[in-house]
């Protein structure tokens, strides 16, 4: 009985590392975030001296136009979400009902876009945005991110409304209602969980877009918060602590999301990845 | 009737992926230049030759190969190791898993930000450690022999959570009955776990390490952010060298012919990942 208990408590040490390793580099955005300049240099405090843990939205109230930097990554991010769900959502259910020519070429490009390097296809897709008046905009931001998001909402709305048996809508068929009610009326409340998920996914790769973002993007105007926490890098007129409260400001809403949707987000992914 | 389904999402990856894929292909036979990309002249396989015969491609190429590798190894053993981990009850299980998957929600700007704090020379707190350790000061994003370690450390560090999601979903679905048969038979926990459990997990982990492999050739923005390619070029991935032909020396061209190559690398990996597993799948059934 005690030897269980001991290789209890060592694991219990294993994890509690594993889980400091994981959690370290967030905890000393935070910690630096509540250090002055001062306290930086020769050997930052393993515990922040201030008190006041919500300094970081002081942020708000400082040179740092977070304010909007914000608004635009979010705008970008609700346009990703929009456009790539009102597609996913019809596709995944014509994938997952129907068999039609052409099918296994649909799945397979889906998948080939996870191997596509961005860096690769914003060269034609500047190149196409140049020639339509696209850039320095969000509209042209939103159109690139989805192209390569939309794709693996596809996937993780498919595979739920594959585990919904026919009958459930066979029902609802005999009645003479149209396919396209039984998707919104019927299967859609039935894969909310995953819908949810995937909704996360595709908000939070427009809100963290920074590829595309520094590079279609000429006006300061219209930085997202990545390429403002960006410009932040090698200048050092602003105070480390404001750059890490808008960091985490900006970061926080992520980790949140995600914590909350974990569970939906990797059984969306795996039961799409991993059967096929 | 299935086509009106899929047909929006069809037509925009027609749109917006095919066609600029085709189209970056067709660059990589021309001289463009980024201002002007509809106005280069077609040169063959000039852009492929000038590349296939330059030794710093084939650097950038190892480099590559030596990221993919690190973090591939690197994330799948941490996250499958965590997911063990943590799969059975421990006191304050709900909270450690939350924490673990922490890195993964960070933005990856985010994670720069961090990790280029981390490793500042004169204050960061990696040498603050070291020094108490008395090993002196590294120079973790300016030493050349350190820059990749330093990169890889970071993405790994970002990347790991996927890996111990997945596996751990993998271990919750290890049939019950599986588990008690080794038991009555007799078989310690050890070769219980050895036998039963890393069978049933192997297809999780083949397929999440392919995602892996696939998305650490194509990364971006941890790597350029935090060290440009450099330094001397000890981080310089084939992604890296496509953005910089393209958006600060100009050259569309030569950068459609590097992301080609780039793309055939993923490629390449896929076919063999697909060989592999149609091979094994075979065995098994026998």
């Amino acid at each position: 009985m005690k030897k269980v208990s001991l290789t209890k408590i060592l694991r219990w040490i294993f994890v509690f590392v594993l889980a400091s390793f994981a959690i370290f580099p967030v905890y000393w955005m935070y910690n630096t975030s509540l250090t002055s300049v001062g306290g930086l240099f020769g050997g930052q405090n393993l515990i922040p001296r201030v008190k006041d843990s919500l300094q970081i939205f002081n942020v708000f109230f400082t040179e740092v136009p977070i304010w909007r930097w914000l608004r635009n990554s979010a705008v970008v991010a609700l346009g990703t979400t929009i456009s790539s769900l009102a597609m996913a959502v019809l596709a995944a259910y014509g994938l997952s009902r129907f068999r039609f020519f052409g099918k296994g070429l649909l799945g397979f490009s889906l998948f080939a876009t996870q191997m596509l390097p961005e860096a690769l296809l914003i060269v034609p897709m500047y190149a196409l945005f140049m020639s339509l008046g696209l850039l320095n905009g969000f509209t042209g931001l939103v159109l690139a991110n989805t192209a390569f998001v939309m794709p693996v909402a596809v996937w993780i709305i498919k595979s739920a409304m594959d585990g919904i048996p026919y009958e459930i809508e066979e029902a609802a068929r005999v009645d003479g209602t149209p396919r396209l009610a039984v998707l919104t009326q019927i299967m859609m409340p039935l894969t909310a969980p995953s819908i949810a998920a995937a909704s996360v996914i595709l908000f939070f790769d427009g809100w963290n877009d920074f590829l595309f973002a520094s590079t279609f993007i000429t006006s300061s105007e219209k930085w997202l918060a990545t390429v403002g926490l960006a410009s932040f890098l090698g200048e050092f007129v602003t105070p480390l602590a404001t750059v890490f409260s808008a960091a985490l400001v900006f970061t926080i809403p992520a980790i949140l999301f995600f914590l909350i949707m974990q569970r939906q987000i990797i059984s969306g992914l795996t039961s799409g990845s991993v059967k096929g | 009737m299935p086509y009106f389904f899929v047909g929006a999402a069809t037509i925009y990856l027609i749109l917006f992926t095919s066609i600029p894929l085709l189209r970056g292909f067709w660059f990589s036979f021309t001289d463009s230049l980024l201002l002007a990309p509809t106005e280069g002249k077609f040169v063959g396989f000039e852009n492929y030759r000038r590349y296939l015969t330059d030794q710093s491609f084939y650097s950038s190429l190892w480099t590559t190969i030596v990221y993919t590798f690190v973090v591939v190894v690197g994330a799948v053993s941490l996250g499958v190791i965590s997911a063990i981990a943590i799969n059975e009850k421990l006191p304050g299980r709900a909270i450690f898993r939350s924490m673990l998957t922490v890195p993964w929600a960070v933005p990856g700007v985010s994670v720069v930000l961090i990790y280029n704090w981390i490793y500042n020379y004169d204050s960061g707190v990696a040498n603050q450690a070291v020094r108490a350790l008395g090993m002196g000061q590294k120079g973790w994003l300016i030493d050349p022999s350190l820059g990749m370690f330093s990169v890889a450390f970071a993405s790994i560090w970002k990347v790991f959570p996927f890996i111990m999601l997945v596996v751990l979903a993998a271990l919750q679905s290890v049939p019950e009955e599986l588990r008690e048969a080794s038991k009555v038979d007799g078989a310690d926990r050890f070769s219980a776990f050895k036998t039963v459990v890393i069978p049933h997990l192997m297809p999780t982990i083949r397929v999440a390490s392919l995602l892996m492999t696939i998305w650490s050739i194509r990364r971006f923005e941890i790597i350029y952010l935090l060290t440009g390619g450099g330094p001397s070029g000890a981080t310089n991935t084939i992604v890296i060298n496509v953005y910089k032909q393209a958006f600060e020396s100009s050259e569309l061209g030569r950068a459609a012919a590097l992301g080609i190559l780039g793309l055939l690398l993923s490629l390449s990996v896929t076919i063999v990942y697909f060989a592999v597993d149609r091979k094994n799948a075979k065995r098994d059934s026998l």
